[in-house]
């Protein structure tokens, strides 16, 4: 800053004209001064988890043929409710597991093998009933209007730990219900939106540069001088001081990322734990691998998207409750395996996972033997594992037919609430203000479900 | 003269900052209880009969009511939740009253309503007073004293001396800058005001000669300059392709259908051209709307233009469908059509009343269906489906008739190879279900035998004569609808007459009218006593010229959108658009005219009083909502792609026309294999093909809307993204290539090389500083390449290396901003 301008400041202010809060504002007024909105920011208080892990099983997964028992459906299976509703049970068996005995269907058996470490609520609720309303409304609050995602509220909260990648990753080999709205940073600056990641040659679209090394650092050189030219005058915009971050976040994730998804780097046994052929990048084995590399780099929430809106490859089941057999068998390992995994490493303790889906199924169809169930978002089953989670036990209850909660009902903001609670964040206290009001993610809901916590 | 301001900057600065605490403490709280976790549940589980029906002499839409009670007495004792009756009806503790009837609110649901009765059942005031006196349709005089309800004014200027009063919108704005005391930024300069005019209107740089040209008559006479840039600019038909832009955004305009398939629409682009054309001519607004809505109902046009109106009527037509077959789920096509109408043209969302009256807005179930009897009395065209491949209900030019009489002998040769296609899908999908045992036959072969029936199909496709064909609506049975309880199609309540929405006139079909009511409806909407449709386009305009609007939720002009910032001025502007006949070019000029749409965006000029001034003006209104700056605008996905191509001087500048779409007679696609296609052209972006579920990953990455989604205000992200698209895409590298080369034929020494490059994309020369360090940087780079590739010739490298430069000012924000 010119001396002249100094003066001319101070002198306004030894006037008395210009407020305190104003007056340091334009002191600090530097044109150099750049903000990078990722710097790590402490949180409020000690977190019990550094970064998430979330697992989004897309389309509706049966609770009652997965994680909740229902003996009673079973038992009146095809009998007759009331006219043109008939109770389904499940074709698929149940056993206990663990020392807690939790018990889980035979399309999850490696889960079942780490139940002692998982907290299973089997009294989710979510707010709306469609994919669309659901799918944003257990990622950002809302059923209804546009929203930040709950990631873009953490990288928000938190910042990043590692500048050359973004504090929200999301690996989505497709597209699920609701697009890119499920990742979208809405009213929070655009920096905290979810990068997706498309498991293939080139995961983050134009990540391998085209020219040498030197050229790139010249280009990159220029580019710089032609911003800080075009700088003078504008400093307090933070649109051109969000552009000029996100070349550098661009050029650290270049070095970077190509190192986060070589999962060849891997040692045979943990190739074998995920069982995951490291050509192969199509499964959600490959999803877990890469995202305990990015949680080693320090991304703070990352999550793994586990099918689309193509029904062919979802949990979506009106009528073809058979396609679950292969849709498990791709989660189930890689799953059980990215949490055996993180506890080897001494990383569970501070890593949150959550495993979850939009809504589970309904125990009731119209016609006897349709092998399908309706959409359900009045109950269904979540497990979350590490960073303060008690292991081994179960919360909440749905009814005898898993239709309702019969206790412990937990929302989705509930959920959201205790998502944030362990990485240290008051969820009401984490609030951005737009339009006019202060918005938060669990909006004027949410509990912070301290029975399962230890 | 500038202390004054700044006096009341402190004044102003003091009072705003101690006001939102105190109402945030207590009241705001309870209120924003009351609005997110009671006014939404009762709305939704009591309006049904308690609201405008009233049952058991009970309303619950207000706390005088709830106070009042019904039959049982008072419903509430604010307070004291377990001695009111509306908990204990709910939560199971009154002897007789259950409520609702159905599905009984859940724990969480009946322990907000206690709250909020032991806080003191909080309703707030102006709402308490909306809903106390309701006439037949439910709408209380406070809901129609809204704001946007009113009829729009004819405010006269207010008196402002100095050069901010020659001007009607620069005297509203300065009126309120004086209020305020805020001193309005400067003008910009004739070079970024060329650059912001030409982005604006065309969406296309200046280039270096009309910058030139218009800065040195600029100096002559700065107004005679501006009014003929204007002109030439709205004379362009790149004006038209920059604005049609904007009006498909708000249509959700897309190449396809948007089914799970994806099936095509060849006809699309038909209506894209119209709305083209339309802004070309400066079509009247309101003829504008009216083609769209009932085009094919226009009497007395040439033929010429009555073509031309029922291809406008693809604005109804390319409603998004959904699923394996949307033709069977028409109430969710008429649900897309409602929810467009209201957004686009009366900035309203109508879609909410579906399934019950509408939370905030004046809005009852029984409109809905008024304005859905319009909708199911109309014949939508069908583009094919997964359940239905093929095309029904195409509009033909030559009318039904004739076009059966000379398609019918072709139809004949058809129809057997079409029923025998889906016989041996069948066949083929028999493997699906069960298995089967045929030697020599398995699921291969009964594939080839399809794939080999298709190509009978094509073959005998291509013979057919090319009619001409429209993606139309037509006139289908006409009658009136019943209201579908819950949004429920089956579950059927009153019958309602088609007619328009209560709060705007609710006029009604007349007995005898027997066509659909579009006609009628694409009057009412245009009407001069509707006082939204010419606030919400004035708006629009306004929105896309300053960069945002006067009001702020371009679409929603309800209650839970913005007041406008400049209610006069909006009005203003509105009852200028209709007084000139609707035209959209007469509003851009009175936009463009103004000191303030000149206004300079560029924060701190150089000039340090500037600078305090412009210092206290972000003190006093940091978001400029009262406009004494210009807002700073980043290129949108068309622009930067329109202007790349510009630089490289390979921008295709001839219209777009149909998209090279497999023949219309042999659609077979299934959501398993649904349509996907991508034709890469040069011409400009809103040429380019749109895919309503396989969204185009530029546009996408840059913020453009996807086709299935209403968009009225784009929202600019900034992601690593796209700093990785400037610096490695294939894009980005070819065409900085191309734009080496051009400068390097062009010029002939690095010095011309550089200046041609600043003027080309920022039309500006470079100063001595920039000439030096650029030049510089170029023999740095030239070392570079040559080091890398020793092959490279002397010429491939100096194009290698200027390609760096070109790449560095495509990603710069001097490039990718409009001041």
């Amino acid at each position: 800053m010119s001396m002249d301008r100094r003066t001319a400041i101070r002198s306004l202010a030894g006037g008395g004209l210009l407020l305190p809060g104003m007056l340091s504002e334009m002191m600090a007024d530097e044109p150099s001064r750049i903000v990078d909105p990722l710097t790590p920011k402490p949180p409020h208080f000690a977190p019990r988890a550094k970064r998430v892990i979330f697992m989004f099983m897309t389309g509706g997964v049966s609770h009652v043929d997965t994680f909740d028992h229902k003996p009673v459906l079973n038992s009146r299976h095809d009998t007759e409710l009331r006219v043109g509703q008939f109770y389904k049970g499940s074709g698929w068996k149940f056993r206990p597991y663990g020392q807690s005995g939790t018990e889980i269907s035979d399309l999850f058996p490696h889960i079942g093998s780490v139940a002692d470490d998982i907290c299973l609520i089997r009294s989710m609720t979510n707010i709306n009933g469609d994919h669309f309303g659901a799918t944003i409304g257990i990622h950002t609050g809302s059923a209804t209007f546009n929203r930040p995602s709950i990631g873009s509220w953490v990288s928000y909260g938190l910042g990043t730990e590692n500048a050359n990648l973004p504090a929200f990753m999301v690996i989505s080999p497709g597209l699920p219900y609701a697009g890119g709205q499920v990742w979208g940073s809405d009213f929070l600056p655009a920096v905290h939106q979810g990068t997706r990641v498309i498991p293939g040659t080139e995961p983050i679209a134009n990540m391998h540069r085209r020219v040498s090394n030197e050229q790139q650092r010249t280009e990159l050189n220029m580019l710089d001088f032609f911003n800080r030219q075009h700088l003078q005058g504008r400093n307090t915009d933070n649109q051109l001081t969000a552009r000029i971050k996100s070349f550098e976040t661009a050029a650290g994730m270049q070095l970077e990322a190509p190192d986060v998804f070589d999962v060849r780097q891997e040692s045979k046994s943990t190739l074998a734990l995920y069982g995951l052929n490291p050509d192969d990048t199509t499964g959600f084995a490959w999803q877990c691998l890469v995202a305990r590399r990015m949680a080693e780099r320090g991304v703070r929430f990352i999550e793994l998207i586990d099918g689309s809106s193509n029904v062919d490859r979802n949990w979506d089941a009106h009528a073809e409750l058979t396609k679950y057999d292969g849709l498990a068998r791709n989660v189930d390992q890689p799953a059980a395996a990215l949490l055996k995994d993180l506890k080897a490493r001494g990383m569970l303790d501070d890593t949150l996972l959550v495993f979850t889906t939009e809504f589970g199924r309904g125990p009731f169809v119209q016609s006897p033997g349709t092998d399908g169930r309706s959409h359900h978002s009045r109950v269904f089953s979540t497990w979350l594992a590490g960073a303060g989670i008690r292991g081994g036990m179960t919360y909440g209850k749905s009814d005898d037919l898993g239709d309702r909660v019969a206790e412990n009902e937990v929302g989705v903001h509930d959920l959201q609430a205790t998502i944030l609670n362990q990485l240290g964040i008051d969820h009401e206290r984490l609030t951005y203000r737009h339009a006019g009001r202060d918005f938060r993610l669990t909006d004027v809901h949410g509990r912070v479900v301290k029975e399962i916590l230890t | 003269m500038r202390l004054l301001p700044a006096i009341s900057l402190l004044a102003l600065a003091i009072s705003n900052a101690f006001l939102p605490c105190a109402l945030r403490a207590d009241d705001e709280v309870k209120l924003e209880y009351f609005e997110n976790r009671v006014r939404p549940l009762i709305a939704k589980r009591c309006y049904e009969c308690h609201r405008r029906k009233a049952e058991g002499g009970l309303r619950v839409d207000s706390r005088e009511s709830l106070l009042k009670g019904g039959d049982s007495g008072p419903a509430i004792k604010p307070g004291d939740a377990k001695n009111s009756l509306l908990w204990q009806a709910v939560s199971g503790n009154h002897a007789e009253i259950e409520m609702p009837p159905k599905n009984p609110l859940n724990e969480k649901e009946v322990n907000a309503l206690a709250k909020w009765i032991d806080d003191g059942a909080h309703w707030p005031q102006a709402v308490t007073a909306a809903r106390a006196t309701p006439d037949e349709h439910g709408i209380s005089p406070a809901e129609r004293a809204f704001w946007s309800f009113q009829p729009i004014a004819r405010p006269t200027p207010p008196p402002i001396s100095g050069k901010w009063g020659a001007h009607p919108i620069d005297a509203f704005v300065a009126r309120d800058h004086q209020r305020l005391g805020l001193s309005p930024n400067g003008q910009l300069p004739p070079r970024q005001l060329i650059r912001r005019l030409s982005y604006d209107l065309t969406g296309l740089p200046p280039s270096p000669p009309e910058v030139d040209k218009f800065e040195n008559a600029f100096k002559l006479d700065s107004d005679a300059a501006l009014n003929k840039l204007v002109e030439r600019l709205l004379g362009s038909r790149a004006y038209a392709e920059r604005w049609a832009q904007h009006w498909l955004d708000l249509v959700r305009y897309a190449d396809t259908a948007g089914d799970a398939a994806d099936f095509p629409i060849p006809e699309a682009y038909k209506y894209r051209n119209y709305v083209i054309d339309a802004f070309q001519n400066d079509m009247p607004y309101d003829r504008f709307v009216r083609e769209q809505i009932a085009g094919d109902l226009d009497e007395g046009n040439e033929p010429e233009e009555k073509w031309r109106a029922v291809v406008a009527t693809g604005y109804v037509a390319i409603s998004r469908r959904i699923g394996v077959s949307p033709q069977n789920l028409k109430y969710i096509t008429i649900e897309d059509t409602l929810n467009n109408i209201g957004k686009t043209f009366l900035g309203l969302s109508i879609g909410c009343a579906r399934c019950h009256d509408h939370k905030f807005d004046p809005i009852p179930t029984s409109d809905y269906y008024a304005l859905y009897g319009i909708f199911d009395s109309t014949t939508y065209p069908h583009a094919g489906a997964e359940h239905k491949p093929y095309r029904d209900d195409i509009t033909y030019r030559i009318g039904d008739r004739r076009a059966d009489a000379t398609l019918d002998a072709f139809r004949k040769k058809m129809a057997p190879l079409l029923k025998q296609e889906r016989a041996l899908f069948e066949r083929y999908r028999e493997f699906q279900r069960k298995p089967i045992n045929i030697p020599g036959y398995n699921r291969d072969v009964a594939w080839k035998n399809v794939l080999g029936l298709r190509e009978q199909i094509r073959q005998v496709a291509v013979t057919f004569p090319n009619l001409e064909t429209a993606f139309a609506v037509r006139e289908g049975d006409s009658s009136d609808t019943y209201v579908q309880q819950q949004g429920d199609p089956k579950s059927r309540g009153p019958l309602v007459r088609r007619g328009f929405l209560q709060v705007l006139g609710g006029e009604t079909l007349s007995a005898e009218v027997k066509a659909s009511g579009r006609l009628q409806l694409a009057k009412w909407i245009t009407s001069k006593d509707n006082p939204l449709t010419a606030r919400v386009i004035a708006n629009r305009i306004w929105h896309h010229h300053l960069g945002r609007g006067l009001v702020t939720s371009t679409s929603d002009f309800g209650a839970r959108g913005e007041q406008p910032s400049h209610p006069e001025l909006l009005d203003f502007l509105a009852s200028y658009l209709i007084d000139h006949d609707w035209s959209i070019k007469s509003l851009h000029r009175l936009i463009l005219s103004s000191q303030t749409y000149q206004l300079s965006s560029v924060e701190n000029p150089g000039s340090e009083s500037v600078q305090i001034e412009n210092a206290a003006n972000s003190k006093l209104d940091p978001e400029n909502k009262f406009l004494w700056r210009g807002f700073r605008q980043r290129l949108d996905a068309e622009q930067l792609r329109d202007s790349i191509l510009i630089f490289s001087s390979q921008l295709d500048d001839t219209p777009g026309e149909r998209h090279p779409v497999p023949h219309r007679l042999t659609y077979f696609y299934r959501q398993h294999e649904p349509y996907i296609a991508n034709f890469e052209s040069n011409k400009r972006t809103i040429y380019l093909f749109r895919q309503r579920i396989r969204k185009n990953r530029y546009l996408d990455m840059f913020d453009a809307p996807d086709g299935n989604l209403h968009v009225g205000t784009r929202r600019p992200t900034t992601t690593t993204l796209q700093s990785l698209y400037f610096m490695n895409s294939p894009f980005i590298e070819e065409q900085a290539n191309a734009i080496a080369r051009r400068a390097l034929k062009s010029n002939r020494n690095p010095n011309e090389i550089v200046r041609w490059l600043y003027q080309h994309l920022y039309s500006r020369g470079p100063n001595s500083r920039e000439l030096s360090t650029v030049t510089d940087r170029m023999d740095q780079l030239l070392d570079q390449v040559q080091i890398a590739d020793k092959t490279s010739s002397k010429e491939n490298g100096k194009i290698k290396s200027l390609c760096s430069i070109v790449k560095a000012m495509l990603a710069s924000n001097e490039f990718m901003f409009i001041e």
